[in-house]
């Protein structure tokens, strides 16, 4: 076991490394700095810019004047500073300061709480909070959903729901997400437009915009693995013995559908993360989706290394956690993925 | 039993037809976007700014007849731009999703037929790849690209060419992958393979059809996704879109519908209900295709 999860940790903090790696090259590919950025700052295109000997100064405090293979160590693991102080890099957990919020490093933006409050509102537990709340909504409607649709499959009942399942499928998040503040804020009134994050009834609305289409995905594949099973000969079996059709749901199809229904599980958490940015944005959400925009679009390059680290991380983990609940409900995969590479 | 799946089967044809016939119309209004588009999607009328589509008959404000969909703040005609822009996704669709399938088969073919450290290092990348943020990555690619290419229109659309095939061949690979590993261990494998059949023989004319399944049903899922993406990326404004009309790249497309009708949203919101209903409808047909294929598979 120990061993098992040695490789699994040794695997996935390679896959980390390299998702940092791929990040640092492209965001240092984007022309510009973060003080003369033409990507944005349109007075940067026109060279009204900050001059030239202030940007060496800040250049040489934030390391940006390195070769860049120095820079991705310095970052990653260690460097001298001027005075010839070692400093650790990511792997101490120090993500480095921030370019554009002046005076903090990216770990304190992330994970620090504001003065007086508790962890969970830092930008990191305003996510974490959405995203359960969204997972919370994926399990408690998919589930059932999938469930009614698989048992009767013909009726039309099922057809309604699959039709209505694509169409969930179909539509942009970002669309759902205005339309949802048109008519229920500024027709209907019945949220607020600029809502007040430590009521929790407002977190509604971001949470279904953010959990619908996730939702769709798990109700169909709920549905598509228990048709699997129910064409199995044991179910035939286990009817003719007469069980109970609850019987028969719970303990025969159900749980013999489970395993691609839990591997599922990580697709499902991955679009919840990649609608944060959307979600976040469109609500102003004061959480990391938001951030990692404006880090992107103002070339703060250690936050958006910092958050690259932190959703790499999450991702990584997602899939080892996955796998290994699939290898105990399954002794079948355990048999496949210790015969072959990781 | 038997009566179940007889009446999925004609459900499933019905709605295959219904996709179809969705596709060809797209394939067609693409097609001939130059004839059938009522105005310049280009063109500025500054007399007839921010109309409403024809049907809103207000005191206040009312459309014209001339413009059937309405106009944006530049007086552009909305119809006009639809068709166009339905051109530039469907431009994207028979170029992005092929190209994207193509490398990600050949690479799920090669990884996992031959196993061992080729395999490893592929599966490393993917996985690498896998746990981006894929919208950050395309952001990224876009804000390279666009400084380094001309603001033209077949630039933008090799951009988002080259961003969708980046993040997306990775599920491919891995799917095929999958697939390869299971049809490796059968025995007409191990047939071909020791009456001399070579490598490639083996996977181009044993494996590949049996899994050519699992790539036609991926390429049809991931068509509504790069339709997605290119709403996506418009509606942020690092897209393809021209609604500025300033230095981005000069595509009319469906997302830069988004970006213009992110700003009217208060007096104009059907800007932004008419390019999503097209989305819409677009992606919808083919999922339902993709559904009643899987269906036929499965059977």
């Amino acid at each position: 076991m120990f061993q098992f999860l040695g490789k699994k940790v040794l695997w996935g903090s390679m896959i980390v490394v390299g998702a940092i790696l791929i990040m640092f090259l492209l965001v240092h590919a984007i022309p510009g700095s973060p003080w003369a950025n033409y990507s944005t700052n349109p007075r940067a295109q026109q060279n009204r810019d900050i001059d030239a000997t202030v940007q060496r100064l800040l250049n040489a405090r934030f390391g940006l004047d390195l070769p860049l293979w120095r820079q991705f160590t310095r970052y990653l693991i260690a460097d001298f500073d001027n005075q010839g102080n070692l400093i650790c890099g990511a792997i101490c957990g120090n993500l480095g300061p921030s370019i554009q919020q002046h005076g903090r490093t990216v770990q304190d933006i992330v994970f620090g709480a504001p003065i007086g409050e508790t962890f969970w509102q830092s930008l990191f537990g305003y996510s974490i909070r959405l995203v359960f709340f969204a997972v919370l909504i994926v399990i408690g409607l998919g589930l059932p959903i999938g469930i009614v649709s698989a048992l009767r499959s013909s009726s039309r009942v099922a057809h309604a729901i699959s039709v209505f399942l694509a169409l969930l499928i179909s539509i942009p998040n970002f669309v759902l997400g205005l339309l949802a503040i048109i008519i229920l804020a500024s027709w209907l009134h019945w949220i607020p437009v600029l809502p007040n994050w430590d009521d929790p009834s407002h977190w509604l609305v971001p949470a279904f915009v953010l959990a619908l289409v996730p939702m769709a995905g798990l109700a169909r594949v709920v549905r598509t693995s228990m048709l699997n099973v129910i064409k199995e000969d044991y179910i035939r079996t286990a009817r003719s013995k007469g069980l109970t059709k609850q019987r028969i749901t719970l303990d025969h199809i159900l749980r013999n559908a489970l395993v691609p229904i839990i591997t599922y599980f990580g697709p499902i958490l991955m679009e919840i993360f990649v609608g944060l940015f959307v979600v976040e944005g469109l609500y102003s959400f004061p959480g990391m989706g938001r951030e990692y925009w404006q880090a992107v679009l103002n070339l703060d390059y250690p936050m958006i290394l910092g958050l690259t680290l932190v959703y790499a991380v999450g991702m990584v983990s997602i899939n080892v956690v996955n796998q290994v609940i699939c290898e105990s409900l399954d002794p079948r995969v355990r048999a496949v993925s210790q015969g072959e590479a990781p | 039993m038997k009566r179940q799946i007889s009446l999925s089967k004609g459900m499933g044809r019905k709605t295959v037809w219904l996709s179809f016939a969705v596709m060809i119309m797209f394939a067609a209004v693409a097609l001939t976007a130059p004839w059938i588009s009522p105005h310049d999607p280009y063109q500025f009328d500054m007399k007839h700014t921010d109309l409403p589509p024809v049907w809103v008959q207000s005191t206040v404000i009312h459309g014209s007849s001339e413009y059937i969909l309405g106009t944006d703040i530049y007086g552009r005609d909305i119809l006009s731009r639809l068709i166009y822009g339905a051109r530039t996704s469907f431009l994207l669709i028979m170029l992005a999703v092929p190209l994207a399938a193509l490398l990600g088969t050949i690479v799920g073919l090669v990884s996992g037929y031959f196993g061992g450290w080729v395999d490893r290092i592929f599966m490393a990348i993917t996985e690498t790849i896998q746990s981006l943020p894929g919208i950050m990555v395309v952001v990224a690619l876009i804000l390279i690209f666009r400084a380094a290419f001309t603001p033209t229109w077949a630039h933008g659309l090799l951009t988002l060419v080259i961003c969708f095939i980046a993040i997306a061949w990775v599920s491919l690979a891995r799917l095929v992958r999958m697939g390869v590993l299971q049809v490796k261990s059968m025995l007409f494998i191990e047939a071909a393979v020791s009456l001399g059949a070579t490598p490639w023989r083996s996977i181009f004319r044993h494996i590949l059809p049996n899994i050519s399944h699992l790539v036609l049903v991926w390429i049809i899922n991931n068509i509504p996704a790069v339709i997605l993406l290119e709403a996506l990326l418009g509606y942020i404004g690092v897209g393809l879109t021209s609604a500025t009309g300033g230095g981005e790249f000069t595509v009319v497309s469906w997302g830069g519908l988004f970006y213009s009708g992110r700003y009217t949203i208060a007096s104009n919101p059907m800007l932004l209900v008419i390019p999503a209903l097209c989305v819409l409808i677009i992606s919808m047909s083919f999922i339902l295709l993709a559904d009643a294929l899987n269906e036929r598979f499965r059977a």
